[in-house]
């Protein structure tokens, strides 16, 4: 059994997690067909310059017109920078939640990184593929563990005593929480071996193993998800052009 | 009390809105991560003392989240809950904004499409005012 769980059982994850994911990405584009080409705004036609300077415009009008040419040349650099750098940030969910914001960005840059980049991981990828990332240093490895971690308890302290998020928690958020944090706690207390080492290692392989099943399939979707109604929906807050509709 | 309440609802009727929309809904309502980071984006939520009931996140769970957990089988009374939710919680300004980018007006919008189906939407009286809670 043991052994079924540490060879072919790690392959038929991978298989799944990955035609899980390859299946969720055919469905959206399925659901999402029709072009939503009347949600990308016209851009207006470039009209020529002194056009549009001469164009009806009084004698005090012009005045103004040319002043305020010189005070945006004069103060386009300061407001320019305020505009794009300070104001945007402050409106941003980044200046709303800056401790949330980056608690979750560390989050996820260390639940990805840590496994791909781990040394352990890939000497059995080299082993069994012939050939490995880069890998982490084990004292490297092992600290960013534990910020995940303490992530990790950032955000089940944050279910279970802020207001707003217990209002809207359900069993399955817990659920989810605990299947992305078994991987890296078994894994914690493998590598220290803090345990009986055997048998937290064999915990470890099945957590990772059902983390990569579920992953396309559950919550932890958005891990697609996320790119792809961030990138293809067309809506105010698209990072891509937003050329697909449902 | 009301001249909404005299209809029945028509379950049938809501389970073949729910099947239509189901892909796009049911996707959504999966990937709501309930991390309630859309809170703030709420005038709604800001205005009322930051009271949950008005999340953008709350607000879809309990109104489009019930007809799928329901799957269609909803009395009258959970569409009154549903219509205050969707009409008085929300006014459909579409400034919610979702980290993983979930559109929450797309589903109050749908919500009160189900309920305005089953004759459940904000009354005026006789003197064309509207409900108070509005």
């Amino acid at each position: 059994m043991v052994e079924f769980i540490k060879g072919p059982m790690v392959w038929i994850a991978f298989g799944v997690f990955f035609a899980g994911l390859l299946f969720q990405g055919i469905r959206f584009f399925g659901l999402t067909r029709r072009k939503e080409r009347h949600l990308i705004p016209e851009q207006p036609k470039k009209t020529d310059g002194k056009k549009k300077r001469g164009s009806g415009a009084t004698r005090e009008g012009m005045w103004i017109q040319r002043f305020l040419w010189w005070f945006e040349k004069k103060f386009a650099p300061m407001i320019s920078f305020a505009e794009k750098r300070i104001f945007p940030m402050r409106k941003s969910i980044i200046g709303t939640h800056p401790v949330m914001t980056g608690v979750t960005i560390v989050f996820h840059v260390f639940l990805f990184a840590t496994p791909i980049f781990l040394l352990a991981h890939n000497e059995l990828i080299a082993s069994s593929l012939g050939f490995s990332l880069p890998g982490l240093a084990d004292s490297t490895a092992d600290m960013m563990t534990m910020v995940f971690l303490a992530c990790a308890a950032f955000f089940l302290l944050r279910r279970i005593f802020v207001r707003r998020v217990r209002a809207i928690t359900s069993m399955l958020d817990y659920l989810a929480w605990l299947i992305t944090v078994a991987p890296f706690v078994t894994g914690f207390l493998a590598y220290h071996q803090l345990l009986d080492y055997e048998k937290i290692l064999t915990a470890h392989i099945i957590c990772g193993e059902v983390m990569l099943v579920l992953i396309p399939f559950t919550k932890l979707g958005h891990m697609i998800y996320f790119f792809l109604y961030r990138f293809f929906i067309g809506s105010e807050y698209s990072f891509g052009q937003g050329s697909r509709a449902w | 009390m009301s001249r909404q309440n005299d209809r029945a609802v028509d379950t049938k009727q809501i389970k073949k809105v729910l099947d239509k929309h189901k892909g796009k809904m049911k996707a959504y309502l999966t990937h709501c991560m309930h991390c309630s980071l859309c809170a703030e984006s709420c005038f709604l939520f800001m205005s009322h003392d930051k009271d949950p009931a008005y999340m953008p996140s709350f607000k879809v769970i309990n109104s489009v989240g019930t007809l799928y957990r329901k799957r269609g089988n909803v009395d009258r009374d959970t569409l009154d809950k549903i219509k205050k939710i969707v009409w008085k919680n929300c006014v459909l300004c579409t400034r919610c904004y979702c980290p993983v980018g979930v559109s929450v007006p797309d589903m109050i919008a749908f919500a009160r499409g189900i309920c305005r189906s089953q004759g459940v939407y904000p009354e005026f009286d006789d003197k064309g005012a509207m409900e108070s809670w509005l």
